[in-house]
């Protein structure tokens, strides 16, 4: 009579590639970074401008007195404006060893050398730093919106305001598309975060300081675009449909935005390998 | 005795591989033709053409011979500048499904100290599509079979050299691969791991899988394989059976370097062997140089087993010697 073996077994099937593993790259890095008590207080401290802002439509909501506090277009416009310096402080606590870590460690060689592209390497730390950057923009901002439409008690403001669903989607977008790649190029380029984050601060601070003294000696604002978030505002202030605060063409503001978002692609795509190649 | 010369057009084969992979039924685990590699004007590999059978097979070079060039390429790591490379009957670049049947193994350290060694490999396993309870469940496996499985939940920091060694095989092996790729997986370690981790290549080969390791010291080589690839200067310089070569080597003599908690206690064992022709002292470590590096291993493995001599906790082996050798065979 055959006696069967009862013992454990190990998997015997074909393991398929399914294009899945930024996943597992994403999901590990994301609860990471989640466990850092102090970066969940940043978080926590990002959301305050957003119980401000409920505070504010429920008092206008209920109290006739405080229709001053009526949310309009500029208001969600200042609200995304407000949430730039929790982008810049989140993008640089939690984008700058994002790769550079890897590097460091050399574990790109070992991530390579597993069933997973370049590519979903990077989608993965895109996807760990678009994550927190839209839980402080685009999840609180919609979040607000909700609660406005929900207060006013008609379709009214729905009607009028309709667009501001996608242009805060758009605009949020945007703020995390440029930043989370433009940090992730400047990680890839270093085997130090703090470097990388020094690099990245001096880039947005020392672009936004040349055009300030340019604005200075010239009292024109047309070189806008040499501003990183000079460009951002230019274009913001256009989805939002508010006055353009510079006199920079948005197109050129635009342009910009895309050559930059291409740059850090390429410095993405030499610089992410399993083997440094020294040429 | 057969001298054994390069030139640009032929390689010298080397008496065939033991009967056990010379007849293997298995089709050939890699395949390359015209195989080159370059760096800008530095050439890695050059112009290789080779089959490596199922088995064990050992590549042997010294430091900057183009052993890991070869075996990024054999990983996909690297685009090849010229030829073309299969691995297990598929093409390698840029091809992720092939990585499922391939485990390698870097020469380099590659993690962070602040994981654990079970956090480590269970991260690494997910790669492989597997869920969170198999993941665990394959990583502990791992740890168990290269022994790691006390010090698992311990930072990878607070590991020896050896143990981080170990732990790189580990994730290496956790997928249950058809092809490892070890990059000098001994070095740095203890007798006693040095001894483990050849047996567990050698079971590994004997499941029928195929195992590539490289390594600068023909007796580690030996001691798993009788079938070699010699590599120098990015050229397969001959292929085949290893006692040939082994003769050569044995003209020269073997350096070794051990880390040890009493150097002068161990060189008072070893100087009583008439094959030590010398020692010389370093901080906290003895620089010997043997006639005999067969028996002089075996010796030292069985010194750390019975702590006769302190605690042992590193050898290794500069390549002069075999650099030697190589500008013998290529003069």
């Amino acid at each position: 009579m055959p006696i069967h073996d009862q013992s454990y077994r190990r998997y015997a099937g074909e393991r398929e590639y399914a294009g899945k593993a930024w996943l597992v790259i994403a999901r590990n890095g994301i609860a990471t970074i989640a466990r850092k008590r102090l970066f969940v207080g940043l978080l926590l401290l990002a959301w305050i401008p957003f119980i401000v802002g409920a505070v504010m439509i429920y008092l206008n909501a209920n109290f006739p007195q405080f229709t001053i506090l009526s949310m309009t277009a500029q208001r969600f416009r200042d609200f995304l404006n407000r949430q730039d310096f929790f982008v810049f402080v989140i993008t640089v606590w939690v984008g700058a060893g994002l790769i550079a870590n890897d590097k460091r460690a050399n574990a790109l060689q070992i991530y390579l050398s597993k069933p997973l592209t370049r590519t979903e390497y990077i989608a993965g730390k895109l996807v760990i730093l678009a994550t927190f950057l839209l839980m402080v923009t685009w999840v609180p901002a919609i979040l607000l919106l909700l609660l406005q439409v929900a207060f006013s008690g008609s379709f009214t403001f729905l009607r009028q305001n309709l667009y501001l669903f996608p242009a805060v989607t758009v605009f949020a977008s945007l703020q995390v598309l440029v930043s989370t790649f433009t940090m992730l190029a400047l990680s890839s380029m270093s085997k130090s975060s703090r470097y990388v984050a020094i690099l990245y601060a001096g880039a947005y601070f020392f672009s936004h300081a040349v055009f300030g003294v340019i604005y200075a000696v010239t009292g024109s604002t047309r070189l806008s675009w040499l501003s990183l978030p000079g460009n951002l505002n230019e274009v913001g202030d256009i989805v939002f449909r508010v006055q353009p605060r510079y006199s920079t063409s948005p197109a050129i503001s635009v342009l910009t935005l895309a050559v930059l978002v291409g740059v850090s692609i390429w410095v993405l795509e030499r610089r992410v390998r399993g083997v440094e190649v020294v040429s | 005795m057969t001298r054994l010369r390069e030139d640009a057009t032929a390689r010298h084969a080397l008496p065939p591989p033991a009967a056990d992979q010379a007849l293997s039924p298995l089709p050939p685990a890699v395949e390359t033709a015209t195989l080159s590699k370059w760096y800008g004007q530095v050439i890695g590999l050059n112009d290789v053409t080779v089959t490596v059978p199922a088995g064990v097979t050992g590549l042997l070079g010294p430091n900057g011979a183009g052993k890991s060039t070869f075996m990024k390429l054999m990983t996909g790591q690297l685009r090849p500048s010229k030829g073309s490379i299969t691995v297990l009957g598929q093409k390698v670049w840029g091809n992720p499904a092939v990585y499922f049947r391939i485990g390698f193994c870097p020469d380099q350290d590659a993690f962070y100290d602040r994981m654990t060694g079970l956090e480590w490999v269970t991260a690494l396993i997910r790669l492989n599509g597997y869920s969170d309870a198999e993941s665990l469940e394959a990583a502990r496996r791992a740890l168990a079979t290269v022994d790691l499985l006390e010090a698992a939940d311990r930072k990878i920091g607070s590991y020896s050299k050896g143990m981080r060694q170990r732990v790189k095989l580990a994730q290496a092996m956790v997928h249950d691969p058809d092809l490892l790729v070890l990059d000098e997986p001994l070095a740095g370690m203890d007798p006693l791991g040095r001894r483990k981790t050849i047996r567990l290549i050698k079971d590994w080969a004997r499941e029928g899988k195929t195992v590539i390791v490289s390594s600068h010291i023909l007796h580690e080589i030996e001691a798993m394989t009788s079938n070699i690839l010699l590599i120098n200067h990015g050229r397969i310089l001959a292929e085949g059976n290893v006692h040939q070569i082994r003769d050569l080597i044995d003209t020269h003599p073997h350096t070794v370097y051990i880390r040890a908690a009493d150097p002068r206690g161990l060189a008072r064992h070893l100087l009583s062997h008439d094959d030590v022709i010398s020692v010389k002292f370093e901080e906290g470590a003895l620089v010997v140089q043997t006639a005999a590096p067969d028996g002089f291993y075996s010796r030292l493995t069985e010194l750390a087993a019975s702590g006769e001599a302190g605690e042992i906790a590193e050898v290794t082996s500069p390549d002069d010697n075999l650099q030697a050798v190589f500008q013998y065979l290529v003069k």
